[in-house]
């Protein structure tokens, strides 16, 4: 007898949810669609910035602050890895590239080193003893002197030092020729008015 | 001054004026007693630089080998003709081939034939360095005409005829 009282039941409930899924999804549609009018609307705009404006949102920030708000969020953010899962997404990538080309961090850049205080914590960090410890680490290590080393046999080093010592040698040596041709100029001179010779043709450089 | 030689002889061109058009050869500028004197200074220490690397090597070469003492006089002669051979060719060489020395080059002159500019040949050099050391021997009285001389001629450059003129180093 259940048998026959169950089935009757199973195809009502079948038919009653076929009739009635069109109608909620229609209805589903429609709420949505008024959802959306609502927040495209000036009116709800304006509820928004009131509402933001109003003390009851500072109030409202202020205790889920002060609440266990904070604590769970961290502890979610480490339970769900977000930020592996974040650094894992091509998103970091595509920001990090976005704010290095764009002209933003330019500005930010020139307006930190403009700023007086970014000046006296540069003037601070180089009277600190930090750096004076720093540097005599750096000397400490071998890896700089591998380094001076690898600089100092480069090729454009070495290059650069044989042409400087090059231009000096041809300093040196122009150096002394002038002195030399004056000297030449000063003897014949000398002879020739001691032997009461008449001077010679081109005077000083004796040219032919 | 114009290249025209004095006392009816005849012109000289820098070396590397030869053979080009009179209107591109620009005037020779004869060089003095001093710049000569400290150029053959700079020769003579690379001269003798030289012969005393080879000398001491030599000398340390024979210390190990044992020679018989009557080859002493012999290994003196051989090097004695040795050095000769050496600070003759030396001078003959550069100025025969080059017309430059080391130290002419290092004081940019150029030793050259009066008549045409262009080096002197190995004849002229040999009588050159002969010229040289006939002007030295007595207190060096053959270099005083280069204080007189319109060309700053010593007697060796009149035994072989040459000059010796200022040559600028081209530029790179």
């Amino acid at each position: 007898m259940k048998a026959p009282v169950e089935s009757v039941l199973r195809t009502g409930g079948a038919i009653g949810a076929a009739v009635t899924r069109p109608v909620v999804r229609t209805v589903n549609g429609a709420a949505a669609a008024a959802l959306d009018a609502v927040l495209r609307s000036r009116l709800s705009g304006d509820l928004v910035e009131r509402v933001a404006a109003s003390p009851l949102a500072g109030r409202a920030l202020r205790g889920a602050l002060g609440g266990p708000l904070v604590e769970a969020l961290a502890h979610d953010l480490v339970r769900y890895r977000v930020a592996d899962r974040l650094l894992s997404e091509e998103l970091v990538e595509q920001t990090t590239a976005r704010v290095l080309e764009g002209p933003e961090l330019e500005r930010v850049v020139h307006a930190a080193l403009d700023s007086p205080t970014v000046e006296r914590l540069i003037g601070s960090a180089i009277q600190s003893r930090l750096l004076d410890e720093t540097v005599v680490r750096l000397l400490e290590s071998d890896d700089l002197w591998l380094l001076v080393d690898e600089i100092a046999q480069s090729p454009a080093v070495t290059a650069a030092i044989a042409g400087q010592s090059a231009s000096f040698a041809d300093q040196v040596a122009g150096g002394v020729r002038a002195r030399s041709r004056s000297a030449d100029a000063w003897l014949e001179q000398r002879a020739r008015r001691m032997l009461r010779r008449r001077p010679a043709p081109s005077a000083g450089s004796g040219s032919g | 001054m114009s290249l025209a030689a004095h006392r009816g002889q005849g012109v000289v061109r820098p070396a590397a004026a030869v053979g080009a058009t009179e209107a591109v050869a620009p005037p020779a500028v004869y060089v003095g007693l001093v710049t000569r004197a400290i150029a053959f200074a700079v020769d003579a220490a690379l001269v003798q630089l030289v012969a005393i690397a080879v000398a001491g090597t030599l000398a340390l070469i024979l210390s190990v080998v044992s020679l018989p003492d009557q080859l002493d006089g012999v290994l003196v002669v051989l090097g004695s003709v040795a050095y000769g051979l050496w600070l003759v060719g030396y001078f003959v060489v550069f100025w025969s081939v080059a017309g430059q020395t080391p130290g002419n080059r290092l004081f940019q002159i150029r030793v050259c034939r009066a008549v045409d500019g262009a080096a002197p040949g190995p004849g002229a050099a040999v009588l050159r360095f002969l010229g040289l050391i006939l002007a030295a021997l007595p207190l060096f009285a053959g270099f005083v005409p280069i204080l007189l001389d319109n060309r700053r001629r010593g007697v060796h450059d009149m035994l072989a005829g040459t000059v010796v003129v200022q040559a600028p180093a081209a530029d790179p």
